[in-house]
């Protein structure tokens, strides 16, 4: 789980990496489009990584079994 | 005899070797309460004994706060504070910031006992915290399934992220067995693959806590793969579970707000990103567009057609100027003709002939002008402005005219 949390932290680092890059002034048209596709695919991975149900609690018994209510 | 020194001066030196001893700055001291007296200014007196001797004791009214319960005598306590010196009547005592009764003071000594084997075994090393995720989707609990503190962290959870897992795990959070159930749900929530865990409980007396200043617990947390946060009683209540916990937080609601990211942060966080990246874009593609426009114009000017075009315009203009020269030149050399024409026109034979003179052609049509070459009977034209004569030669007499 902790991994998969650090890969949005690591998004983040990247967009960054990506914004740097895509404000330098000597950068191709291509390598900024390409930048730009992977940004715009980290982004959508981002939101994708919230999965947005709405949740219940989950309430374990008492041998930590769940029990969804 | 040796120097001898006043008695201030020894007092001095004497409350000078207690302040410099590290024991006695802080200390815990066991004893039975006897002589206590309240006094009006707030402070207390009282005297610590056993079946050996007694301490002298006061406990200042600023200190008040260290005392739960009124100071009786026969009570078995333990005070904690420093020793010193009163230079007025030459006697050292305790001066006491915290008093509690033995029962309680026995805990005291078991948390600090055990605080301190932790401590020197590790339990406690900040090497060995799990960073807290920033962005976790499971969220496990050890708490009470009643109570304030799991309707506190579920409501803060979810008003922060209300796509958030929470799992709970209903343990014992006070009496017997309240250890063990605490540690049990943490290792069993530990296997689940959550992001943070929290354990805690709402506010409560110092025996209500206990739970988490037990050994089990604070092994159970110190194994915990999963990242803890520990949120015991309230702000003030410090257990030996907030000092192995990769984090404390002083309340169950401040947990949830530690262990669940604001969605509505990330999303901004995520549109700030998207905006950038696409105003980046749109000026790397404008700055692109307005090149490639420039290089157009530029290759347009430098293409042999416009070359072309350019020299044409120029042969076409340069006719037009030739043209226009030519015209211009054309009427000039008409109006000096013209002028030549009205000089001509004065000085034309005709315009003498009206004036007596004529003109005379011989026979060959050429107009004479001199005898010479002219005889006797020769026919000659005079012409005149209005008709010829025609007239024969019948003198030729020479004669010199001067001109």
């Amino acid at each position: 789980m902790a991994n998969k949390e650090m890969k949005l932290e690591e998004s983040f680092d990247k967009l960054n990496h990506i914004m740097e890059e895509l404000e330098k002034s000597d950068i191709t048209l291509e390598d900024s489009f390409t930048l730009y596709q992977e940004g715009m695919k980290l982004l959508k991975s981002c939101n994708d990584s919230i999965d947005k149900v709405e949740k219940e609690l989950i309430i374990l018994s008492e041998n930590g079994e769940s029990n969804e209510l | 005899m040796g120097q001898a020194y006043s008695v201030t001066e020894i007092n001095q030196y004497i409350k000078n070797l207690f302040m410099k001893d590290r024991i006695l700055s802080l200390i815990y001291i066991k004893g039975e309460v006897s002589n206590c007296k309240y006094h009006t200014s707030g402070h207390i007196y009282f005297t610590l004994k056993d079946a050996q001797g007694q301490l002298a004791c006061v406990m200042f009214a600023g200190q008040r706060k260290g005392l739960t319960f009124r100071l009786e005598e026969g009570q078995s306590v333990i005070a904690l504070g420093n020793i010193n010196v009163y230079e007025r009547d030459g006697k050292y005592q305790l001066y006491a910031n915290e008093i509690v009764l033995d029962g309680q003071g026995a805990l005291y000594e078991r948390f600090e006992r055990l605080k301190r084997n932790l401590e020197e075994e590790g339990l406690f090393d900040s090497t060995h915290k799990k960073p807290i995720p920033s962005f976790p989707k499971k969220v496990g609990i050890v708490t009470a399934s009643t109570g304030a503190a799991i309707q506190d962290i579920i409501n803060i959870s979810k008003r922060r992220n209300p796509y958030i897992q929470l799992v709970l795990y209903p343990a014992l959070v006070q009496g017997a067995g309240s250890a063990e159930s605490v540690a049990k749900g943490i290792t069993a929530l530990d296997k689940l693959g959550l992001d943070t865990i929290i354990i805690g409980r709402g506010g409560g007396s110092i025996e209500d806590l206990w739970a988490f200043n037990e050994e089990i617990v604070a092994r159970a947390i110190y194994n915990c793969h999963t990242p803890i946060i520990s949120a015991v009683g309230h702000e003030t209540d410090i257990t030996i579970a907030d000092f192995v916990s990769d984090l404390r937080a002083p309340t169950p609601s401040a947990a949830a707000e530690l262990a669940v990211n604001d969605y509505s942060a990330f999303q901004s966080v995520i549109r700030d990103y998207r905006r950038k990246l696409s105003r980046e874009m749109q000026q790397k593609l404008n700055f692109s567009q307005n090149r490639v426009k420039e290089l157009k114009l530029r290759l347009f000017y430098a293409s042999p057609s416009y070359q072309i075009k350019q020299k044409r315009q120029y042969l076409m203009d340069t006719e037009q100027k030739l043209q226009q020269r030519m015209n211009q030149k054309l009427r000039e050399k008409r109006h000096r003709l013209e002028l030549y024409i009205a000089k001509l026109e004065g000085l034309s034979p005709l315009s003498k002939l009206s004036k007596g003179y004529a003109l005379i052609v011989g026979e060959d049509n050429k107009p004479v002008q001199s005898i010479l070459g002219i005889a006797k009977n020769e026919l000659l034209t005079v012409s005149l402005l209005d008709g010829d004569i025609i007239t024969r030669v019948e003198e030729l007499c020479e004669k010199q005219r001067g001109c």
